[in-house]
């Protein structure tokens, strides 16, 4: 009897490791924390959302009905200069989500981090039915690919302006910008923005991207739409202004 | 009970459960052929096709994607399905100068066939999707197409009574972006055309199969005074590459450039194969040339002179009876 004992014993234990086998086992040792972006995307003082009228740097009242954006090739440089790439990690964000996970780092002291707005070349013109429904780069609803070579928008950015001459009027008039192609992204450089991860604390960087500087110089009535190709001018102007629209808060 | 056979009762319920385990996720193929890679038969003269690793075709894969393609579930509101404007009939386009979709609206473009898609290295007129299978979800999502979201389609067909099982036998999957695309696909890959007059003179050795007067066109079409052979050339019609032909001085579609946003691909757009050609008028990627003489009458001309346009479109001054030969040959190029 002792002897079937120890065999059911060992039989349960043998299953225990099949069962578990696969999975890695996570070190939560103070060696590493989790790092995420606190990102608010934000007009001026406020936060960004699908309700509120905000105002232009002129004064003129707008909505948003669409604002996503992605960021990628996020890259952590440790105090030694070293690169640590957050390999296969991007961000899908939108004003109503703040906190965005990135994964684990070696606690210590930083310099700084930089990363994409919009995507690599060759992550933007991979098939997105390919990724898993939770991956930020499978297809979305509303879209956020354009179903062609283009690939991905990089910035989908949708509302209704005040189109009357003397901007007293309400947001009415639809404007659509949506920003892609590989030489749209832009590197966003953080690299002199030190800070240290300790082992007692999870690290979370605080950003802030502002929609008011995106829209800098941008007469939103007259200039209301790009698709990027078919308003190049336009999406340059745009683009240009997103690297000074990101600070740190 | 000895504690032997307790042992052994115990490892073979271990071994029972382990396997158990092992295979729960694994379903078990019918036993029907339906699943059995298959090879597809290509006309005559044609290479075999390069096909996806993951999307190679089966019985039950092709009938999904058939079905799928027929089925207007894929638009808005039920009204579109892909055959609204790959017309069977039509040798799979649609007959109008640009294609009509939902509510009526009109699409930039003349339809393409999806005859012989196997081959194309790239989709559309400007190449702007670079697979058979990504190019599924650009007409379900254009505006003047389907005007739909291919989440918003999945989830009609997750909850269909006929399609989950359908996936689950194709793909082993349930419904989703990548079942839906590689399924269409599938069945697109199957869709051959290369069984003309032509065909049976120049791959069957058929000597009669043509007549005089598309002989005489035969040789000005891959002669090197009308040049038709360096664009349209190959057992497709086609190089598949983008060329300028002299259409217009200025173009309101601007083509490739579209693609690349380079100055020098204004103006350019896939050279279309020329097979049935006879019955896929209207021409060209606006549908602007309603016959065959239209065509011949803009090559005979040489066209306009755009800065991109080929140096190979060049005045042919062609006499009626050349035109005529010509016509002739491309008529031959109908399947039989
Ligand atoms: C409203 C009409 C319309 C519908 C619906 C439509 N197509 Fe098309 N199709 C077109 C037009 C027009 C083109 C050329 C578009 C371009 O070049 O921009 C085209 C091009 C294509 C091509 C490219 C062929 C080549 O040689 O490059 C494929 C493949 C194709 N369609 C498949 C499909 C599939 C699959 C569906 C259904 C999911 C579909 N089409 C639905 C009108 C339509
Ligand atoms: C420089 C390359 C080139 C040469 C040479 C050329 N073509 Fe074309 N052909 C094209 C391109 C590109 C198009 C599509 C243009 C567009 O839609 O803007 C086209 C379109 C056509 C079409 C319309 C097919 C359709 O389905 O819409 C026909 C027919 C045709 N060509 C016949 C000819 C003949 C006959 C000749 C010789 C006299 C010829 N081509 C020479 C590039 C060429």
């Amino acid at each position: 009897m002792k002897k079937n004992i120890i065999i059911i014993t060992f039989i349960l234990f043998t299953s225990a490791v099949v069962f578990t086998g696969c999975k890695k086992d996570k070190d939560n040792g103070p060696a590493e924390r989790s790092i995420s972006f606190h990102l608010h995307t934000v007009v001026g003082n406020t936060v960004a959302n699908y309700t509120s009228v905000f105002t232009d740097a002129t004064g003129r009242s707008f909505t948003l009905s669409d604002c996503r954006y992605y960021i990628s090739n996020i890259v952590f440089i440790k105090d030694d200069g070293t690169e640590l790439p957050m390999t296969g990690k991007v961000l899908l964000a939108n004003p109503a989500t703040m906190k965005y996970e990135i994964g684990k780092v070696p606690v210590g002291k930083y310099k700084g981090f930089r990363f994409l707005f919009g995507l690599d070349s060759v992550t933007n013109h991979a098939d997105p039915a390919t990724y898993p429904s939770t991956s930020p780069l499978s297809y979305q609803n509303p879209n956020i690919h354009w179903g062609w070579n283009t690939g991905y928008i990089f910035m989908k950015l949708e509302g209704k302006v005040d189109s009357t001459a003397a901007a007293n009027g309400t947001p009415d008039f639809d404007f659509y910008y949506h920003l892609g192609l590989d030489q749209m992204k832009r590197t966003i450089d953080f690299s002199t923005t030190a800070f240290e991860v300790t082992s007692t604390e999870d690290m979370e960087l605080g950003i802030v991207f502002d929609l008011k500087k995106v829209l800098n110089g941008v007469n939103i009535p007259q200039e209301n739409f790009t698709h990027t190709m078919d308003n190049m001018p336009l999406a340059n102007k745009i683009v240009n202004n997103i690297p000074a629209a990101f600070e740190i808060e | 009970m000895s504690n032997k056979i307790t042992g052994v009762l115990s490892i073979i319920i271990f071994v029972i459960i382990s396997s158990i385990l092992i295979t729960s996720c694994r379903k078990d193929d019918a036993i029907d052929t339906g699943n059995e890679i298959l090879e597809l038969q290509v006309p005559t003269g044609f290479p075999y096709p390069d096909i996806p690793e993951d999307n190679q075709p089966t019985k039950n894969r092709i009938a999904l994607g058939k079905k799928l393609f027929f089925d207007p579930i894929l638009s808005r509101d039920s009204t579109i399905s892909c055959a609204s404007c790959h017309h069977e009939d039509k040798k799979m386009t649609d007959g109008l100068p640009v294609s009509q979709g939902i509510d009526g609206r009109h699409v930039l473009r003349n339809a393409m066939t999806v005859l012989n898609t196997a081959y194309q290295p790239n989709m559309f007129w400007d190449g702007g999707s670079p697979t058979l299978e990504q190019q599924v979800v650009a007409p379900i999502e254009s505006h003047e197409e389907m005007d739909f979201n291919v989440l918003k389609v999945v989830e009609r067909l997750k909850n269909h009574p006929e399609y989950p099982e359908l996936f689950l036998k194709a793909y082993n999957l349930e419904p989703s972006p990548y079942t839906l695309t590689r399924a269409i696909a599938n069945f697109e890959r199957t869709l051959f055309t290369g069984k003309s007059k032509y065909d049976e003179y120049q791959y069957d050795k058929n000597m009669n199969a043509l007549s005089e007067s598309e002989k005489r066109g035969m040789d000005l079409f891959f002669g090197e005074r009308a040049e038709c052979f360096h664009c349209h050339g190959g057992f497709n019609f086609t190089d598949f590459s983008f060329k300028n032909n002299g259409l217009y001085l200025v173009y309101a579609d601007s083509g490739r450039a579209r693609i690349t946003t380079l100055h020098s691909d204004v103006g350019k757009f896939k050279v279309p194969s020329l097979r049935n050609v006879a019955l896929t008028a209207p021409y060209m990627h606006d549908g602007s040339m309603a016959t065959l003489e239209e065509v011949v009458e803009h090559y005979s001309s040489g066209g306009k002179p755009h800065f991109n346009k080929s140096f190979l479109i060049q005045p042919l001054n062609l006499t009626q009876q050349e035109k005529t030969d010509l016509i002739n040959f491309m008529k031959a190029l109908t399947d039989l």
